[in-house]
């Protein structure tokens, strides 16, 4: 029982950073919805706010991970060409250890990188610049957050964006994952 | 204008702007990348500059999105920095350029795009 190099930053990049990243979305969006004057104490604010600033930069570091682990480290095992020996328009064996080529050979599989791979490389790179702006904001007001509304409406909705994006990076991920792994 | 106890909201507006700034600047990049061959080949950062090898055009998309971003909010920041600003035009503002970085990494809307440019088939 072991993995490749490959498959183990495969799982880094998509479960490991993945299910970090939904945590830090999951704790700091109940943060930011919750931060309401008329619902806390200064203390609860205070207690809220230690969160919201830990979730945000967590969201915003783990996001920042991904994409450079993605697009850096396991994207050129995807895209690596085969060598002239390897009929590129047959879905062979040799042909698996090249997921983008593999795809592509096959009329039911193009799809996935035609259209999922090319979203997820790059709708996953505005997950991070929201969520950076959204702990800059966090990190800015700290408990006055609390008497923001508006920033606050505005940190919620680019939270959300940015896990939108990841949401699609990450669902394609494994879609495509599970056709053409990288070995 | 909301509480004026607390910290001018300019800098956020900045960070949320320069947000969308490197959304948008993302989006260009990947229909640009399909329209110009020459385009293509300059953002083949790790064939041109060293950087992520094997990565081909999308290291420099990233790069320059990231650029784009850091580079407006510095600007942005020492533009807005001290000031209080009307939020709701910022956040406007910022989710018309998300909104469009999000559209021009979508397949169908970029493919779309360089249809308009048959050189570019």
């Amino acid at each position: 029982m072991s993995f490749t190099e490959r498959e183990l930053w495969a799982i880094i990049h998509g479960l490991g950073l993945g299910t970090l990243f939904l945590l830090a979305f999951a704790g700091g969006l109940a943060g930011l919805y919750s931060l309401k004057e008329r619902l806390l104490t200064p203390d609860g604010v205070a207690e809220r706010t230690l969160r919201l600033k830990v979730g945000s930069m967590g969201m915003a570091i783990v996001a920042w991970l991904t994409v450079i682990s993605g697009t850096f480290i396991v994207y050129p095992w995807y895209r690596a060409a085969p060598g002239d020996v390897i009929d590129r328009a047959v879905q062979s064996e040799e042909l698996a250890a090249y997921p983008r080529y593999w795809l592509l050979a096959g009329e039911g599989t193009a799809e996935w990188h035609r259209f999922g791979m090319e979203w997820k490389e790059h709708v996953a790179w505005i997950a991070p610049l929201l969520a950076t702006a959204v702990a800059f904001a966090v990190l800015y007001y700290g408990a006055t957050l609390v008497r923001r509304g508006d920033v606050r409406r505005g940190a919620i909705v680019f939270f959300t964006l940015a896990f939108v994006a990841a949401g699609v990076a990450g669902m394609f991920g494994a879609f495509i994952t599970k056709v053409a792994p990288i070995y | 204008m909301q509480d004026v106890q607390t910290k001018p909201n300019g800098p956020v507006a900045a960070a949320f702007i320069a947000a969308g700034v490197g959304s948008l600047v993302l989006g260009i990049t990947v229909v640009l990348n399909e329209v110009n061959d020459g385009i293509s080949g300059f953002l083949a950062f790790d064939a041109n500059f060293g950087i992520g090898s094997g990565v081909g055009p999308l290291s420099g998309k990233a790069i320059l999105a990231t650029l784009a971003f850091v580079i407006s909010w510095v600007v942005l920041h020492v533009a807005l920095r001290g000031k209080e600003v009307a939020f709701g035009k910022a956040m406007t503002i910022s989710l018309v350029l998300v909104g469009l970085g999000f559209a021009l990494t979508f397949p169908p809307i970029f493919e779309a795009i360089v249809h308009l440019f048959p050189a570019a088939e």
